[in-house]
């Protein structure tokens, strides 16, 4: 699951930043097939993780 | 039969009248108006949308997402304007916008949000809840434009993998709106 690669990525990320309100980050699934995928990032600190990153983390 | 007043592009207004007790309101375009002889006040109604629509299956959405919900039944849709989990009104107007889902994570509980997104981003939030089950709902009145505004619904959940229930035809979920005055 995408957000358990975040957040294995970066450990100090919590649920509250992915709030789709509130939050700097937004991960989506919009039904359509495609799977989940990053639609805001807006971390004041932390950068996105790179395609490789998070291919890199497995049992997430 | 009716009395008409008429609205042309050649000779202003022009009425013809008999007893009939029904007004119609026409214009150069084509355009009509009818109002109908009753007792008390008359609600004209014309190509007004609405739609209802539910998801007929279960869905699971996972922790920390925010997932477009799935609405893949209708009970009724007056003007064919909801397809995809997406109403895309060709009337202008204000829409009042209703949404109610019933979801669970026994495994702890989970906070969920129910947000109405507008043209592909969240444009009002209308449920918050930290459980783990409940039914909730939301509603909203939002203007779209008659042609590329559409609206669609979102589910979050943190904190737990929720699953959104349907196992009893549209009792337990529904998206519904209608339109409840032109531009």
């Amino acid at each position: 699951m995408l957000s358990e690669k975040i957040k294995s990525i970066y450990p100090s990320l919590i649920s509250a930043d992915f709030d789709p309100i509130t939050g700097t980050i937004t991960i989506q699934n919009d039904s359509d097939g495609k799977g989940d995928y990053i639609a805001k990032w807006e971390h004041p600190t932390l950068p996105r993780p790179t395609q490789e990153q998070l291919d890199a983390v497995t049992g997430a | 039969m009716a009395s008409v007043i008429t609205a042309t592009t050649t000779s202003g207004l022009t009425q013809s009248a008999d007893n009939s007790g029904v007004l119609q309101l026409a214009s150069g375009t084509g355009n009509l108006v009818t109002v109908p002889s009753v007792t008390g006040t008359a609600m004209v109604s014309g190509n007004m949308p609405a739609f209802s629509a539910y998801n007929s299956t279960s869905q699971s959405v996972s922790s920390d997402t925010s997932a477009k919900i799935v609405f893949d039944s209708e009970l009724f849709d007056t003007n064919s304007n909801f397809a995809s989990n997406r109403f895309t009104p060709t009337v202008a107007g204000y829409y009042q916008v209703s949404c109610n889902a019933y979801w669970s994570n026994y495994n702890g509980g989970a906070f969920v949000i129910l947000t109405l997104y507008k043209n592909g981003s969240s444009f009002k939030e209308l449920a918050r809840l930290n459980a783990t089950s409940a039914t909730i709902n939301g509603s909203a009145l939002v203007y779209l434009n008659g042609s590329t505004d559409y609206i669609e619904m979102y589910w979050y959940s943190a904190s737990g993998t929720t699953t959104l229930f349907n196992n009893n035809g549209q009792n337990l979920n529904g998206f519904s709106a209608v339109l409840v005055r032109g531009a």
